[in-house]
């Protein structure tokens, strides 16, 4: 059965379902937790999403990636047990680009960051051009023209490989679905 | 030592079911290996607290289950299973389970995460909530192991454990038991050679009542070199040597 | 038998979102236990929590919801029974509900012992919850539950004070009797069968002594050996659930 399948069948009550769902993403999620809270909390974090997970089933719409769905509840967690934990054990800095008109919720800036991290992890190794675009661009703002310089390359390469940045990062980031998140 | 009992014996009307049998035993799986009818049963039922011996003295966890609360405490620490256990049709797995976790008289705040580790160490987890009615023998036998070990006995009593269990499962049950063992006293009563050579440090034999031969599965097997007993593997061949010998002495008697 | 092979490792066979390995340090086993913990766990009804509540014990309370007795097609059973008899004295006169109800609650409290209605009987032997306080609980909550059933129909049959209530006495002699046969016989069947017979026979002898068959319930002077037949079989009953010594 495909995830939307074992959710539906969740939705019905069939705990088996929850299972299987369970061996299959729990891994990942577990992972990405990590990143942002220690393996204690990341255990009781998880645990409270499956349960979440089970409780909303019914409120799924496959239309969506059901790894965005279910990261959408996992974050909501995340972000939930780091409020209750207080400012202090907050890992805090500042985001970038962050221009600090809106107070940001800190915990759900420590979780975006971790999301962000992963993001760029997937942009390629350390090092590599998209990294660098990735770095130039759109963290120290340069202009297209200061890049190009900077990389030794025409503007329209550094223009098509910003567009990819872009392109990849979406991808990595991967909104959950507004209705099931 | 979580199991002493001296020169207990049991009879039945007429019959001496249990013949005088001594036995001492701490952490550990422990194998009680012998005949239909040498008195396993009854031992093990006296080990349960189900029935009281005849004569002789019994001290199980340190106290005395003779009386009314000392008995009551060996019970909360204790895990049977009956050699056939009786199911409630009608219930699912993890009901059964719960049901007995209930009458060890466990802390009901723990039942859940007990229930949900016995079940899914006795590798049921995808039929927690399945009727008791669509199960197959082996899995019926699974749950019984599974009310046994809900409440992390430090006496666990086990009559005929793998009946209905494929040869992976037992397999896999075996790994429980040393698991098991390494923590409490696991007894395991049984007429299948091999389940207790694999798991035990330590068998008993008893035939017509009588422990016949209690040390290492290895001495066991020393008992059969050389004798011609039947058997098609060493520990068989041990136990068909002690056995013969039991009988022969008890006929010249 | 764990199947943490499963639960801790990556599953290959599923392209997951993310390729990521669960964290070495984090124990997803554990996770799912206390995941299972809260999906599979049993919420007992408000009735059962009362009954937790007044026994001081989770077991014994569960004990008694799942007593066959007290099982809803049971309950059903013996109303429909009562009501029957209700009728039937209503239309001719005759004091069913009376002669009825001490039958029904022989039979309900046998049915609330072990051997022969509970298949886990011999692991019931070794909990710490011990079978007789189970079995007392049990008997005790049919006997009242089949006694307000009987006076309700009683009091819907218009019969005489005397017989409404005359059946009360009778009722517990013969539950107590059929209680007393089933633990010593090791069979709930047994228990009934000697509870309905024991009953019939009074009936009838008292009716043929007298002429009437409502003096089974209705005569005062039986009172006392009824009582005396109660004790003496609910003594038998307690001495025949201890635990058995010696040879038997």
């Amino acid at each position: 059965m495909n995830d939307d399948e074992l959710i539906a069948a969740m939705a019905g009550g069939d705990d088996t379902a929850l299972r299987e769902l369970f061996a299959r993403h729990a891994p990942w999620l577990a992972a990405r937790l990590r990143a942002i809270l220690p393996a204690a909390e990341v255990e009781d974090v998880l645990q409270e999403s499956f349960l979440a997970v089970w409780r909303g089933a019914r409120g799924y719409r496959p239309q969506g990636s059901p790894g965005g769905w279910l990261w959408g509840i996992t974050r909501r967690q995340a972000a939930l047990w780091l409020r209750r934990r207080g400012p202090d054990g907050l890992p805090l800095a500042a985001l970038p680009g962050h221009r600090g008109e809106h107070a940001v919720d800190p915990a759900e800036a420590s979780v975006f960051r971790a999301e962000l991290a992963e993001a760029v992890r997937a942009l390629g190794p350390e090092g590599s051009t998209t990294q660098e675009v990735w770095r130039l661009m759109y963290v120290e703002d340069r202009p297209v023209a200061e890049v190009a310089g900077l990389m030794g390359v025409p503007e329209g390469t550094v223009k098509s490989r910003a567009h990819r940045v872009r392109q990849l990062m979406r991808a990595a980031l991967r909104q959950p679905a507004r209705d099931g998140g | 030592m979580n199991v002493e009992i001296s020169d207990v014996t049991r009879r039945f009307g007429r019959t001496q079911a249990v013949a005088g049998v001594s036995l001492e035993t701490g952490p550990g799986v422990f194998g009680l290996l012998g005949p239909n009818g040498a008195g396993k049963t009854t031992l093990l039922r006296m080990m349960a607290t189900v029935i009281p011996p005849s004569s002789g003295r019994v001290r199980l966890l340190g106290r005395d289950p003779g009386e009314y609360g000392p008995r009551r405490e060996i019970r909360r620490r204790l895990g049977y299973l009956p050699q056939s256990l009786g199911y409630y049709p009608g219930f699912t797995v993890a009901e059964f389970v719960e049901y007995f976790a209930l009458l060890k008289e466990m802390p009901p705040a723990q039942v859940p995460q007990a229930v949900a580790a016995a079940i899914e160490r006795v590798d049921l987890g995808g039929r927690a909530r399945a009727k008791l009615r669509t199960l197959s023998g082996g899995m019926l036998r699974r749950v019984g192991i599974a009310q046994a070990i809900v409440n992390e006995p430090d006496l666990l009593l086990l009559d005929e454990p793998t009946s209905g269990l494929d040869p992976e499962q037992r397999v896999a049950f075996r790994a429980l038991l040393r698991d098991l063992g390494e923590r409490a006293t696991v007894i395991v009563s049984t007429h299948l050679v091999e389940d207790v050579g694999a798991a035990c440090s330590d068998v008993a034999l008893m035939e017509a009542g009588k422990i016949v031969f209690h040390g290492t599965p290895d001495e066991l097997i020393a008992h059969g070199e050389g004798t011609g007993a039947a058997g098609d593997a060493p520990l068989e061949r041990g136990y068909s040597a002690v056995l013969a010998a039991a009988r022969s002495a008890r006929a010249a008697a | 038998m764990t199947f943490s092979h499963e639960m801790a490792g990556h599953r290959d066979d599923v392209p997951g979102p993310g390729q990521d390995r669960c964290p070495g340090d984090v124990d997803l086993q554990r996770v799912w236990l206390g995941v299972a913990a809260e999906v599979w766990r049993r919420r007992p009804g408000p009735a059962e929590r009362l009954a937790g509540r007044a026994l001081h014990s989770q077991g014994l309370a569960r004990a008694l919801v799942t007593t066959p007795s007290l099982l809803l097609g049971w309950v059903i059973a013996s109303a429909v029974v009562l009501a029957a008899g209700m009728f039937a004295t209503l239309g001719t006169g005759m004091p069913f509900v009376a002669l009825l109800t001490p039958a029904v609650a022989a039979a309900g409290i046998a049915y609330a012992y072990g051997p022969g209605i509970d298949p886990a009987w011999e692991l019931s032997q070794s909990m710490a919850v011990s079978y007789r306080m189970v079995l007392l609980v049990r008997a005790l909550a049919v006997f009242a539950l089949d006694a307000a059933m009987g006076l309700a129909a009683s009091a819907g049959s218009e019969t005489a004070a005397a017989v409404t209530f005359g059946w009360l006495i009778p009722m517990t002699a013969v539950s107590a009797l059929a209680l007393a046969t089933a633990t010593v016989t090791r069979s709930a069947n047994i228990g009934v069968a000697a509870g309905l017979a024991g009953w019939a026979i009074t009936v009838l002898s008292a009716q043929s002594a007298s002429g009437q068959v409502t003096t089974a319930v209705a005569s005062s002077g039986l009172v006392l050996p009824y009582l005396a037949v109660a004790v003496a079989c609910g003594a038998i009953a307690w001495f025949a659930t201890r635990i058995p010594k010696g040879t038997s």
